[in-house]
């Protein structure tokens, strides 16, 4: 299987309630004493374009391998997606998403 | 009282507190402006974080810093402390050998500088020599490409001392109310915690070990008075450039202070101060440069963890450990105290020492990048990684300072102000 590279979105009491009664709280996994994370996986192709997309962001290459520093509001917005889809399997569209409506897509609801 | 730094040599202090004769001093001195960096190296030999250093290099020290990790009489020294100049810089202000200039900051008096040698290095040797290579992608090799192409050697004597702004002012405090400080305390063994983050639990156990290491032999408490600390950490939070994503400086020390704030160490052995230094990333070599200034500041110890002032891949986990093991003991003025990694153990249900701990496969990493993920989503850490106290004080910092975020944004890097300023004399 093809390496993937996560965005771990982090998941307070109010959102694990949520998962859970969506019956997605088997998305998460557990990290440092019980917290709990969503790793949203991407391909090499979905950081490249993620990295391309959010400038800010930055590929940990050297410890989690994993990408960091995007902002609050774009990791809610891929929280969001994962609960509609009811998946981990996003970035892609995510993307094309926010590609296509700009700026726009952060007051648009996920269809 | 003289007081002994680095090398064994009086403590440096080079500075004209009395307005008057600094005025008197710098009437007719030609004058120049200091950049940011130069402004804050000029503090810190002003008041002898860098003793016994007296200026900026001279050829003959930078040589010996370069090739010999020491000074050009011989004592220990790891990294040039340079002031760059272009050619068109020397002869717009007129600098020359054997003179005097006024540097100055934000237009107002800073440091009379001693011009004693204008020369060149070539900045590929001296690149290589300090970071073990050539890559511009280090950020202290890219920041010694970026020299100018002279540099200027001599004393410096700071005649208008700096003004710190809140929230750092009770942080900022000189070599000699380092050590005053400590002597009022009654603390006989300190031992420094170097940092430029946001301290979680993994930390707080690194500075805990050293301590216990540090206070070896003595007593719990000083036998004449029960209750007394005879031992401290002192957290020395290093205030300097700052890169995208680094945690701003204001949250830095507001969040170590609060550790103490908060009881997680006794209000008697625990203190958080500051010094102004641009991190080099210069890992092993930035480790002994750091036991320098401790030193300078009075402390008696220092504590070196994992991939201590590295960046990327460019140093081994423990190199600085080996560089600093292989300094005889009478160059290197503080004990190092070298610990290993401390960790979450979901067997053991605690945080512990990876050295100590037999469930490896188990071991949890305090990954500065995924505490750094966590604030950014704004998910309070359970306790046994991240106080909730510091957890409120960095959320805090971030309004306050930080324009939001907790971490160096675009907008932090245009608009925040520096720490310090140097008003007019």
């Amino acid at each position: 299987m093809a390496e993937t590279y996560p965005i771990n979105i982090w998941i307070n009491e109010e959102r694990f309630k949520e998962l859970q009664a969506a019956g997605l709280a088997d998305l998460l996994k557990e990290e440092l004493a019980g917290m709990k994370v969503l790793a949203v996986p991407c391909t090499a192709e979905e950081r490249d374009k993620v990295l391309k997309l959010f400038p800010m962001a930055k590929f940990d290459a050297a410890t989690t391998k994993s990408i960091e520093l995007l902002p609050k509001y774009v990791k809610d917005k891929i929280y969001e997606m994962v609960v509609k889809r009811k998946k981990l399997q996003v970035m892609s569209e995510f993307c094309q998403l926010f590609e296509k409506a700009g700026d726009a897509f952060w007051n648009q609801e996920i269809a | 009282m003289e007081m002994i730094g680095h090398g064994g040599k009086p403590l440096v202090e080079r500075v004209i507190a009395d307005k008057t004769e600094a005025k008197k001093k710098i009437a007719g001195l030609k004058t120049m402006p200091a950049s940011r960096q130069m402004a804050t190296e000029c503090i810190s030999i002003g008041y002898g974080f860098f003793s016994p250093l007296e200026g900026f290099m001279k050829r003959a020290d930078v040589d010996a810093v370069c090739k010999k990790m020491e000074l050009a009489d011989g004592t220990l020294w790891s990294i040039p402390i340079v002031f760059d100049i272009s050619d068109k810089e020397i002869a717009d202000y007129g600098v020359k050998e054997g003179e005097s200039i006024l540097l100055t900051y934000d237009d107002n008096p800073l440091a009379i500088f001693e011009v004693e040698e204008i020369f060149t290095y070539p900045k590929d040797e001296m690149a290589f020599d300090v970071y073990g290579t050539k890559e511009d992608k280090h950020p202290g090799v890219a920041r010694t490409y970026a020299y100018k192409d002279k540099f200027l050697g001599g004393k410096i004597t700071l005649v208008n001392e700096p003004k710190i702004r809140e929230p750092f002012t009770p942080y900022f405090l000189t070599p000699r109310q380092h050590r005053m400080k400590f002597k009022e305390l009654g603390w006989q063994r300190i031992v420094a915690h170097q940092t430029r983050n946001v301290p979680h639990s993994g930390h707080e156990w690194l500075m805990k070990h050293a301590y216990i290491a540090a206070h070896g032999e003595l007593p719990v408490e000083s036998m004449e008075v029960i209750g007394k600390a005879i031992s401290g950490v002192l957290v020395n939070c290093i205030v300097g450039e700052k890169r995208a994503g680094d945690y701003i400086d204001e949250a830095i020390v507001l969040t170590q202070d609060g550790l103490k704030k908060h009881g997680y160490f006794r209000e008697d052995i625990h203190m958080t101060t500051m010094t102004f230094w641009d991190m080099r990333y210069a890992g092993p070599k930035e480790a002994v440069h750091h036991s320098i200034i401790r030193a300078n500041l009075g402390l008696t110890h220092h504590m070196f963890g994992r991939d201590h002032a590295g960046v990327g891949t460019y140093y081994e986990s423990y190199e600085a450990h080996r560089l600093l093991m292989s300094i005889p003991r009478e160059k290197l003025f503080i004990t190092p105290i070298f610990v290993l990694e401390w960790v979450y153990c979901p067997h053991c249900g605690e945080v512990t020492c990876i050295g100590l701990c037999g469930h490896w496969n188990e071991h949890q990493k305090f990954s500065g990048t995924k505490i750094r993920s966590i604030l950014i989503d704004e998910v309070k850490p359970t306790r046994l990684i991240f106080r909730p106290e510091i957890f409120d004080i960095v959320m805090d910092a971030a309004k306050k300072y930080g324009f939001g975020s907790p971490f160096v944004t675009p907008e932090y890097l245009a608009k925040a102000k520096p720490a310090f300023s140097i008003e007019p004399l």
